[in-house]
């Protein structure tokens, strides 16, 4: 999953992006409202974390012009201004969360995956597969009941496609949602990734749709 | 029960008035009533008695002395008429010279002589007397019964009719009265309405165009004014609110993320870096905001002495030289000693303010400068730079708290935002202004005025102030972090 944080303290920035890193997302972080629309823009965020007191162009606009332009990518509102008017000017303008500063690690992770289980196709928390089983909230997997070792790319890839189950996912698509502009790797790594899942979970469960990309059936 | 009170207030007003209204009319019409009756009383008595005197003058006239010596009264046809006939009407007598009753109408008519000739009220009669022929003396008298009961009707007539003008006149009173309080209620109703999450609320005054439209013209203005007011207290509760909330944030989530699990020396040590950083703008919030507070309350005695700007200003500036290394950018100073009378610690602090601002407004490979020239009694201290300026819509707010100018500037590189605050606070509790000149892209040129103390007085010039600096210890107030 790839956050854009758009937050211009620097330290809270750098906590946050490790934080998020630590708990597998692939994070891009911005500190002025004009690059993080531009960012948006390139790149199909699971989630932009957004402060509104930013340079050059504040939150609100950042949320009107990326709305306006048809992103649907889920925006949680991260900011002190604490007033009602600012919570409903932002959710008005397109956020789909709010959190005021100072909050909780805990409080942000759990709402940043709670929106990107409300973007996919089910918002239960827990995916079920066939016999395997994917807790979301602690990124555990199990199959038939026995807990399965998966590296954090792994699990990110494997709930990228859990979640979109159903659909057909590009390997570009995939890399998109797996790396940050951070990582340099190369996309036959997606390749990698799928096979040693197959091996980890049968072979059932990845479907290779030839020339284009991956799909998880849905139950 | 404010609603009730101002009712009541209202409702006694309107009584009042109409009281005091009532009054006075019922004054007007009670004097008017009683001049009209004592007119009529007047006028009426004067007929009834000139009646009267015309009836005893042709009774004069019929008196005669006949033959013999007697009297005789030769009352013919209509004149005689008028005393016969029934027993109300007029009654006469008349007595000789002598004073002895010669004839009376009637036996109820006093016979004692009058003795001279009048006019009299005598037991709800009037009497009138005058010389006849052969000096006589003749009455006339009638009962004024008659006319006493048409004035009586005339009295009550004018009572109905004041009554029926008094009642009209409360009703209408009432009415208008009501009419013209009617604005008040509703300025009074406005002004109940009005609440801390209704401040836009105005009283109309569309319909109202006289004194209460004025007052309720002052009252908006009044209202406006209280708004902004307290839309500037709002906004600065706000502001500082973030200002500490954003460090806090920061604080708290390196905190929960340097505890969520074991991490590595390093990692810690880098943690407390960022906490320390964290609660060193805290700090500089709550000081400056703490500075302020007592300015504003007038808590601080400035430690006044004379001191010297020139080396006030070279103090400031190496104080500030390490944030203008990281920047990149050279401060340049152009001084002449300059005696003010002044808190060294404050002035220091004014200066370090504009430089710390003047350097973090500046781009890499930019120069700040800092002089000081006297112009008659004026000392001016003028810090300009080569930065990105300042906006014409920002301009006449820099000095407010918490007011970023340049939105563009990244918070990493600024304070919280009331060191301009801070060094007008210090600018006017010296006696002295400050204010700032800038263009959009051309950079900004802040200039403090201060009252100067005696001009090049002392000593050669550049050397004047080295000896007249206060003590040493006030080269260690913090700046940094404060503009």
């Amino acid at each position: 999953m790839r956050i854009l944080l758009v937050e211009d303290e620097a330290d809270l920035a750098a906590t946050l992006r490790k934080t998020l890193v630590e708990s597998g997302f692939s994070v891009d972080v911005t500190a002025d409202g004009e690059e993080a629309i531009w960012q948006a823009e390139g790149t199909a965020y699971d989630v932009i974390v957004l402060d509104l007191m930013i340079p050059i162009v504040d939150g609100w606009e950042v949320l009107k012009r990326i709305r306006a332009r048809g992103d649907r990518s889920p925006v949680l509102v991260l900011t002190a201004r604490d007033a009602t008017i600012d919570k409903v000017r932002a959710l008005d303008a397109g956020a789909d969360d709010y959190l005021t500063k100072p909050f909780t690690l805990d409080e942000l992770l759990a709402r940043i995956r709670a929106l990107i289980r409300r973007a996919a196709v089910s918002p239960a928390p827990v995916i079920r597969l066939a016999d395997v089983e994917i807790e979301t909230s602690a990124r555990r997997v199990t199959r038939a009941g026995a807990k399965v070792d998966l590296a954090p790319k792994e699990y990110a890839l494997l709930e990228f496609l859990a979640l979109h189950r159903g659909t057909l996912v590009t390997r570009t698509v995939l890399y998109e949602h797996i790396y940050d502009d951070r990582d340099d790797t190369m996309s036959n790594l997606v390749d990698v990734y799928v096979s040693t899942l197959r091996r980890k979970l049968g072979h059932g469960l990845i479907r290779t749709c030839r020339g284009s990309g991956y799909i998880i059936d849905a139950p | 029960m404010p609603r009730d009170l101002s009712r009541m207030v209202t409702w006694s007003l309107r009584a009042k008035l109409l009281a005091w209204y009532s009054l006075v009319l019922v004054a007007v019409l009670a004097t008017f009533a009683a001049l009209a009756v004592w007119a009529v009383w007047q006028s009426g008595l004067r007929d009834f008695d000139s009646r009267l005197t015309a009836t005893a003058s042709v009774l004069g006239r019929a008196i005669n002395l006949d033959s013999t010596g007697r009297y005789e009264v030769n009352l013919t046809g209509p004149d005689l008429a008028k005393f016969t006939g029934s027993d109300e009407g007029p009654y006469y007598a008349v007595w000789t010279s002598a004073g002895l009753l010669i004839d009376r109408s009637d036996p109820l008519v006093d016979p004692t002589s009058p003795r001279a000739p009048q006019v009299r009220s005598r037991g709800g009669n009037r009497e009138v007397i005058v010389a006849g022929n052969q000096g006589a003396l003749v009455l006339v008298g009638d009962s004024l019964g008659q006319f006493r009961s048409d004035l009586w009707r005339v009295i009550l007539g004018f009572g109905a009719a004041a009554g029926i003008a008094l009642a009209l006149a409360l009703g209408g009173g009432w009415f208008l009265v009501g009419r013209a309080l009617a604005p008040v209620e509703r300025i009074g109703a406005t002004a109940e309405a009005m609440s801390e999450s209704n401040l836009g609320l105005r009283i109309d005054v569309a319909r109202t165009e006289d004194e209460l439209g004025r007052v309720a013209t002052s009252l908006n203005r009044a209202f406006d004014r209280l708004q902004a007011a307290f839309e500037r207290q709002t906004r600065f509760t706000a502001d500082a609110s973030h200002e500490l909330r954003t460090p806090l944030a920061s604080l708290m989530a390196e905190l929960d993320w340097a505890l969520a699990r074991p991490r590595a020396s390093d990692e810690y040590r880098s943690s407390l870096a960022v906490c320390l950083r964290a609660a060193q703008r805290m700090r500089g919030v709550v000081e400056g905001l703490l500075t302020l507070a007592r300015a504003e309350a007038g808590a601080i005695e400035p430690h006044r002495a004379p001191v010297n700007l020139a080396s006030i200003v070279e103090d400031a500036a190496s104080g500030v030289g390490s944030i203008a290394a990281e920047h990149g950018v050279t401060i340049h100073i152009e001084t002449v000693p300059a005696i003010v009378d002044g808190d060294s610690n404050r002035l220091r602090e004014l200066i370090s303010n504009l430089l710390i601002n003047a350097v973090q407004h500046s781009v890499a490979g930019g120069t700040v400068t800092c002089s000081i020239s006297t112009l008659g009694p004026t000392t001016c201290v003028v810090v300009s730079d080569t930065g990105s300026g300042i906006g014409s819509g920002d301009l006449p707010h820099i000095f407010e708290r918490f007011y970023r100018a340049n939105k563009v500037r990244s918070r990493a590189s600024g304070g919280a935002g009331l060191g301009l605050a801070i060094s007008k606070w210090i600018a006017e509790s010296h006696g002295g202004h400050i204010h700032c000149e800038s263009r959009e892209g051309q950079g900004a040129r802040f200039t403090v005025e201060l009252p100067a103390l005696e001009a090049r007085a002392t000593g050669a010039p550049g050397h004047a102030g080295s000896q007249l600096s206060s003590d040493p210890t006030d080269a260690a107030v913090p700046t940094a972090g404060r503009a």
